[in-house]
């Protein structure tokens, strides 16, 4: 069973690439794409698997270089990842790798050696590292044609075969046919510019095995760490003491907040590196008298968690009113029903019936102070915003 | 549209060349971090957060008492100055400038980038 390795991407694949299967990740220019590859082979490698990387952009030598600035030790796993040098042929240099392509600008040469190592090879997971280098050097009608035997052989002996291709303005029909037929699935990665929001995303185009869904991605490129999906904002709001600036802190890696005689008066702000996710958390004051604050700090959010005190609920009222406040609705959203430690605390159903709110929110328990049911939370949310599975 | 955030990184890039100037950030109005120079970049993020509130704080109070939107808030203390100023309805532009340059000519770059800043997020 192969897996992509990026986060989420293989939950919405079905949970992995079947056998056989092809995958190409269509990079638009100027994108820090080509970590998709190098990302999928390495999670390959760690579940024990066969990876074999056709380096055509650059030396085997420098891909290596390259999983170490990820922090990804491919030392222990000598034996079962392969390299192509279809590179060190280019500028004159003798190849060590047991498959070197020496005429990389000649198609039949390619060919030649990737279908040997296809029929030769174990089951494995195959990545190229530039479809697009290739096409540069071999021609598109060429590369194209050599991409559709491959992807066959691929099939017959069981590899999962991958490619990285950076979208230069090619023909029209080379671009149709990459992202409709040639593959079986294809996940698009490009640059977003939204509002105030830059940066990048991937999101499925395609994919034969699974049922298709159409949900892009934020994400960034972390040295070490690799490829982290990104959430820009999630908003912690609830009434006063309800122990919002609490559970920021006790969810975030690090955080801060603004605090005065023991209460919030601006904002708490926290960072999360959970599970292939990086979110930032802002938490907002409860007090009436902030609520142009709240509004501001509230803005762009694409999650919300509502957080009341269990033992409390004399302030839903107030906490209901903090979810207009923060144009809650249509956002994802949970309640939490913090304070579960103390006597008298109200059990997650009771506080949902006296919200009185549709019957798919979901109100969680939680112990903000001792970080009980803390990380559960952050996943439903998560879930929510990404729409997973 | 995608080279946005490469015109709005030479704004910042100009910004940071004035004599004075340690640091600066163009940041939404609701606290997100846009584009930063500054040493710190772990804290960017955070220092984003708290510009916003703090311009945003600074608006409500003002308007409130029937004195319209500040031009910017100046905060000082003995190792440096804290300027964060409007740029337009989306964005806002911060700088950190060292305790000793003049506030002169900062001030003026700073409006200057933060009118280019607003045409850039239009
Ligand atoms: N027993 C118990 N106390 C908690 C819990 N979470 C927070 N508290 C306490 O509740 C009080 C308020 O917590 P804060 O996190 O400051 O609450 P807040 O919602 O940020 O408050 P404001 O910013 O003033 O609106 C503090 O005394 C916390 O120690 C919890 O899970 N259990
Ligand atoms: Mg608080």
């Amino acid at each position: 069973m192969v897996k992509t390795g990026v986060p989420r991407l293989d939950d919405l694949l079905g949970g992995d690439i079947p056998k056989g299967k092809s995958l190409v990740y269509y990079i638009q220019p100027g994108v820090e794409g080509e970590i998709f590859g190098l990302q999928t082979i390495y999670t390959t490698l760690i579940k024990s698997g066969n990876g074999v990387f056709i380096a055509s952009s650059t030396s085997p030598a420098v891909v290596r270089e390259q999983f170490r600035e990820f922090g990804w030790n491919v030392e222990p796993f000598k034996k079962k990842l392969t390299f192509v040098d279809a590179y060190n042929s280019l500028i004159g240099v003798p190849s060590e790798e047991k498959y070197a392509v020496l005429k990389p600008d000649n198609i039949e040469n390619f060919n030649e050696i990737i279908i040997k190592l296809l029929q030769e090879s174990p089951p494995s997971t195959i990545v190229f590292g530039s479809l697009s280098t290739i096409m540069d050097l071999c021609g598109e009608k060429e590369t194209i044609e050599a991409v559709r035997s491959w992807n066959k052989i691929a099939m017959l002996y069981d590899h999962v075969i991958v490619y990285n291709f950076t979208a230069w303005p090619y023909s029209e029909e080379t671009l149709d046919l990459i992202k409709n037929e040639l593959f079986n699935a294809v996940i698009s990665v490009g640059g977003i510019a939204e509002r105030v929001i830059f940066g990048q995303y991937f999101g499925i185009l395609k994919a034969d095995w699974t049922e298709k869904i159409r949900k892009s991605m934020l994400f960034r490129v972390f040295r070490p760490g690799g490829i982290k999906l990104f959430i820009p904002k999630i908003v912690v709001t609830g009434p006063f003491n309800a122990g919002k600036s609490t559970f920021v802190h006790s969810l975030s890696n690090r955080a801060i907040s603004v605090d005065r005689l023991g209460t919030t008066i601006a904002i708490d702000h926290g960072h999360v590196d959970y599970k292939g996710f990086s979110a930032d958390i802002f938490g907002t004051p409860g007090q009436e008298r902030f609520d142009p604050i709240i509004k501001l700090i509230s803005g762009e959010a694409m999650g919300i968690f509502l957080v009341v005190d269990s033992t409390n609920p004399e302030d839903f009222v107030r906490a209901k009113q903090m979810l207009k406040i923060t144009k809650s609705y249509g956002l994802p959203f949970i309640i939490l029903a913090n304070k579960q430690d103390l006597p008298g605390a109200l059990k997650p159903e009771e506080i949902k019936k006296l919200f009185n709110l549709p019957d798919d929110v979901q109100v969680l328990p939680v112990t903000a102070s001792n970080k009980t049911g803390v990380y559960e939370a952050f996943e439903v949310l998560i879930d929510k915003i990404t729409g997973g599975i | 549209m995608a080279d946005t955030i490469e015109l709005i990184e030479k704004v910042l890039a100009d910004m940071k060349k004035v004599r004075g100037v340690e640091a600066c950030a163009a940041v939404s109005r609701d606290g997100l971090l846009i584009s930063a120079i500054m040493q710190n970049k772990r804290f960017a993020e955070s220092f984003a957060a708290m510009s916003a509130t703090m311009l945003g704080a600074a608006e409500t109070a003002t308007t409130e008492l029937n004195k319209g939107v500040p031009d910017r808030v100046i905060v000082e203390s003995k190792r440096g100055r804290l300027i964060t100023a409007g740029a337009g309805p989306k964005a806002l532009i911060v700088v950190l400038v060292d305790s000793n340059t003049g506030l002169g000519l900062v001030l003026l770059e700073l409006e200057k980038s933060a009118e280019k800043l607003k045409e850039l997020l239009l």
